[in-house]
């Protein structure tokens, strides 16, 4: 039996009135979850790295309820989860470059030289080698998602939640992403945990999904 | 009542975050603290000079005038130091700084909120607090005193021209305005500084975090954070003259 690596508990996550939610995800799967905006579903991720509460339900990731973490550790926790949000959340003054080398220059006691070397690592990955002194409004959204990416994989994190990752994107990049996020495959599944959300999944990537998932009004439910 | 207190905790939350910062993230900092003491003080030297120059030299050279006829040039020194150097200097100054700074701050920060910016700084284990407020917060009391420094020299510099023009010899002038300047008005002047330091440094980035996720709330922001800050100017300025 696989580890779990994130469990939501009974948490309401479009209010206090919506269903209760419960989700497991095992170590090295790659879960999707879709639905549309009025079912909380862009509660989910939030819920899931401890930016929203989850209530009266409850988050536990890699063993750790989150709920028992001060806020100077969920901050250090957070650093061990790589998040991508709705709208990629790239900060608009800085470069690519840049935002992907914010998190490792504030989190971690990396030299500059190792950073610039990881950081070539990660462009390298999301291909965006030549495009990283862009800035955000100047790059196209295929641009901006990588760069996003390659942030929320900044420190090579053990589970990647992704929030409307495929939207706006081909299925060629949609597929491209998705492989960058999952690191590669082990004979126990792919090296990274992975769980998407957002309104659609793109049929060049369903088959790379182990677990499926649809939000409704009435909860979450599997798909085939 | 309860936004002061909201605002006050934000205070708190700030001044501790100096304590709670990551020893890599002090670097980041630091050079968004640089490029904000840029924008905030060194760029706004010009208009700060200008302001300062003009209001001492009309003041001054009419001043210089009319006490001439009545023998009572060396009310020019309480005029210099009391009203320009002591009330209005950091007064303008800090009027200045938040309609430049403070606007920029709030719109910046609401916009950050906007674009999610702030989740996804939070989302990378990253406090907004220390990547947003803390270096701006600490570069608005550097520039405020920089630039109280730069009022005052321009003033008086410019109140000598005034004076000078108005048949005053520069000697009588300097004299008079150093006879009249005391350790108490420098030490008003500096108390006023880091007051109002703070004051810009805090309440255009608590509006700004706070701001909703429309970007209809962006300009709203930014106006609650120039009324609450000039507000806050003046009150405290009138603590000042009652305390002082």
């Amino acid at each position: 039996m696989a580890e779990t690596v994130l469990l939501i508990e009974r948490v309401a996550v479009g209010g206090p009135e919506s269903p209760r939610v419960t989700l497991e995800i095992a170590a090295h799967t790659t879960v999707s979850v879709v639905g549309e905006d009025h079912t909380g579903i862009g509660n989910l991720g939030r819920v899931a790295i401890g930016l929203k509460p989850p209530g009266d339900g409850r988050v536990t990731v890699m063993g750790t309820d989150l709920a028992t973490l001060s806020r100077s550790e969920l901050l250090a926790y957070r650093r061990l989860v790589g998040y991508l949000p709705a709208g990629d959340g790239l900060l608009q003054n800085l470069t690519l470059h840049q935002n992907v080398a914010l998190p490792l220059r504030f989190g971690s006691n990396f030299s500059e030289s190792q950073i610039a070397s990881r950081l070539n690592i990660m462009l390298a990955a999301t291909r965006l080698t030549g495009a990283e002194q862009l800035r955000p409004a100047q790059a196209s959204e295929e641009q901006r998602r990588r760069a996003a990416l390659a942030r929320a994989l900044a420190f090579d994190p053990d589970l990647v939640v992704l929030e409307d990752v495929f939207v706006g994107l081909t299925d060629r990049a949609a597929r491209d992403v998705l492989e960058t996020a999952r690191g590669g495959d082990l004979p126990q599944g792919s090296r990274r945990t992975v769980l998407t959300i957002g309104p659609v999944l793109p049929s060049s990537v369903i088959q790379r999904f182990d677990l499926r998932y649809r939000m409704t009004r009435q909860g979450l439910q599997p798909e085939d | 009542m309860s936004q002061f207190g909201a605002l006050a905790r934000f205070l708190f939350m700030t001044l501790w975050a100096w304590r709670s910062l990551p020893r890599a993230g002090r670097r980041v900092v630091r050079r968004i603290f640089i490029n904000q003491v840029w924008f905030t003080a060194i760029q706004a030297i010009p208009l700060i000079a200008m302001l300062a120059g003009i209001l001492s030299f009309l003041v001054i050279s009419q001043a210089a005038r009319e006490l001439g006829r009545i023998g009572a040039t060396e009310l020019i020194g309480t005029l210099m130091v009391v009203v320009i150097v002591r009330e209005l200097g950091p007064l303008l100054t800090a009027l200045a700084i938040v309609g430049r700074s403070g606007t920029a701050i709030a719109a910046e920060l609401a916009t950050n909120r906007v674009m999610g910016e702030i989740d996804a700084l939070e989302g990378m284990g990253i406090d907004p607090i220390h990547y947003l407020v803390l270096p701006r917060f600490l570069a608005a009391i550097v520039s405020v005193f920089g630039l109280l420094i730069v009022f005052d020299l321009a003033a008086v510099l410019a109140g000598l021209a005034g004076a000078v023009i108005s048949g005053m010899t520069s000697a009588r002038y300097l004299s008079v305005v150093l006879a009249t300047l005391t350790v108490s008005d420098v030490g008003l002047t500096i108390a006023k500084g880091l007051v109002f330091g703070i004051v810009i440094g805090i309440v255009p980035s608590f509006h700004g975090l706070r701001s909703g996720t429309a970007a209809t709330e962006v300009p709203i922001a930014a106006a609650h954070a120039v009324i609450v800050s000039i507000v806050a100017i003046f009150v405290l300025s009138a603590v000042f003259v009652m305390v002082g």
